[in-house]
């Protein structure tokens, strides 16, 4: 059993014999926005793919609202999918249909609506995002600001529990970037949503974080509120928050 | 290095080599179980969306490389003819034979096996290129996300266009090989059109041969092509290798299956074929 609403516990993986992961432990609560930080290739976006089944662990345990999640086939992960939702990095909008055809699509397979009602459901929730008037274009006419909001509206629409947010803010303008924050944090106080988000932009992290999780080698090297971070002595910690090309942390690639 | 050691390297080298290979072809049958699963899931649920999907696949797949068949095989069927009365020419000069009998190798052989493997080009690397792109920019993970199965929704209607559109296109490949033959053996040779379109020699079992390829050819081209896009890792690296793959694999695929489809044709009719 797990106390903790969502939890990690010695979570191994490698990607053809090279490890990513290396005995990584987390625990998130109900209601908390969560920032997973790290270099590039670290396992931020790995990890929270494990959550949701889109990833398979080598070793260790994935806990979510008190049920052991990570050895669940393909088929019965459906349920926890429409508990935990992905705003996926690259928004990830389907290119063959509109805007409203991609939110209606989830509301369509979990949700079991009809096609119309779920299209007309998939136009509200795309108002909510103030992308009403886009419904019947297509991804690819669109900023990618827009996308990113539709791509949450496809999210949020199945009502999830827990939303995974993979670098919400990177690739989008700084306004824009802000108002994907705001929604998140909105989400978070108003509706009690859990908000796990991989990102490495500081103003997010700063702006947003209840706590934020710093992974580095494959493990989580400290967990810490934002103004415990800022405040941290650990060199490697400081070099990153700080943005220094030079310090002690281990860059691999660089 | 001792010899020891040098062997113990090579061994486990193949080892590896034969590990991935094995699990390649299990994830390749799995594909195709899965598909097979989505059409019978298909049926019983009577999905009105998927038959748009399974119009637009027919039309893709179908209609958009009719004019390439009927291009390549006319000119092939031009090219092999001539080469036929030429070298008949030398030998025998007579040409009585050559529509018949070429009519004879078309049905039972060229016609879908070249419709084959011209299809693998076109509709394998559209395919892997296509998955492999939704791949690598994580769209695949998002229909997982939104509840879809992505062989239902992605392999299944390309599978169910490609097996119909690929005997579609072998009867009108075949007809226009041997359409374009006749004319070139008439205004190159000066065969009588009544003698080169002699359908007398065709059997039953021709025919038969001919469905039987075109249907596998149809199955496999899809499959490869699908689970080599489902396999492709990375980013646009990662398409342009699929793509290659699905080529690559498809156009095998339909020659190890002319070969095996060939073969045990020859055992069924006894030789007599």
């Amino acid at each position: 059993m797990s106390t903790a609403f969502i939890e990690f516990r010695g979570v191994t993986k490698a990607f053809s014999g090279k490890p990513v992961l290396r005995g990584m432990s987390l625990a998130v609560d109900k209601g908390e926005v969560m920032f997973i930080i790290g270099t590039s290739g670290v396992g931020k976006s790995v990890t929270i793919k494990h959550l949701i089944g889109l990833l398979r662990i080598d070793e260790g345990e994935i806990w979510f609202d008190g049920a052991r999640v990570d050895q669940l086939p393909e088929r019965a992960l459906a349920p926890l999918r429409k508990r935990i939702g992905m705003v996926f990095q690259s928004s990830t909008l389907f290119d063959s249909m509109t805007l409203a055809e991609n939110v209606a699509l989830p509301l369509r397979k979990h949700g079991k609506l009809s096609h119309n009602d779920a299209l007309a459901e998939a136009r509200e929730r795309l108002a909510q995002v103030y992308m009403a008037e886009y419904a019947d274009r297509y991804p690819a006419e669109l900023s990618d600001g827009m996308r990113k909001r539709a791509a949450i509206a496809r999210t949020l629409a199945l009502s999830p529990e827990v939303v995974l947010f993979d670098e919400p803010t990177t690739g989008l303008d700084p306004v824009s970037a802000r108002r994907v924050d705001r929604l998140i944090r909105e989400l978070a106080d108003k509706l009690g949503m859990t908000a796990i988000v991989v990102s490495h932009d500081p103003p997010s992290i700063f702006g947003v974080a209840d706590r934020v999780a710093f992974l580095y080698r494959g493990v989580v090297h400290v967990v810490a509120t934002p103004a415990e971070l800022r405040a941290s002595p650990d060199p490697v910690v400081q070099q990153f928050i700080t943005g220094r090309s030079k310090g002690p942390m281990e860059t691999p690639g660089f | 290095m001792t010899v020891a050691g040098f062997l113990t390297t090579r061994i486990t080298a193949l080892g590896a080599a034969v590990l991935a290979a094995t699990r390649a072809g299990v994830e390749l049958w799995l594909v195709y179980v899965s598909t097979i699963a989505g059409i019978v899931r298909g049926f019983s649920r009577k999905n009105r969306r998927n038959r748009g999907e399974l119009a637009r696949q027919l039309h893709a797949v179908g209609n958009k490389s009719l004019v390439f068949i009927i291009v390549t095989l006319g000119f092939i069927g031009m090219v092999m003819t001539y080469q036929a009365c030429l070298q008949l020419g030398r030998v025998t000069g007579d040409y009585s034979q050559v529509g018949s009998q070429f009519l004879r190798l078309i049905v039972s052989d060229f016609g879908p096996t070249l419709t084959g493997l011209m299809l693998a080009t076109r509709v394998g690397a559209g395919i892997a290129a296509e998955i492999g792109s939704m791949k690598v920019t994580e769209q695949i993970d998002a229909l997982r996300m939104s509840g879809v199965l992505p062989i239902d929704h992605l392999i299944v209607p390309r599978f169910v266009a490609c097996v119909v559109m690929t005997l579609a296109l072998s009867v009108i490949g075949s007809l226009v090989m041997y359409g374009a033959g006749g004319l070139t053996a008439q205004y190159s040779f000066g065969v009588n059109p009544h003698t080169f379109y002699d359908l007398s020699f065709i059997r039953p079992r021709h025919v038969v041969l001919m469905v039987v390829k075109a249907l596998a050819y149809g199955a496999a081209i899809p499959i490869v092509a699908g689970f080599c896009g489902l396999r492709a890792r990375g980013s646009s690296e990662g398409v342009g290798w699929a793509t290659t793959a699905a080529v690559i694999g498809g156009s095998f695929a339909v020659i190890v299956l002319d070969f095996i489809i060939s073969a045990a044709a020859l055992f069924v009719t006894g030789g007599d074929l």
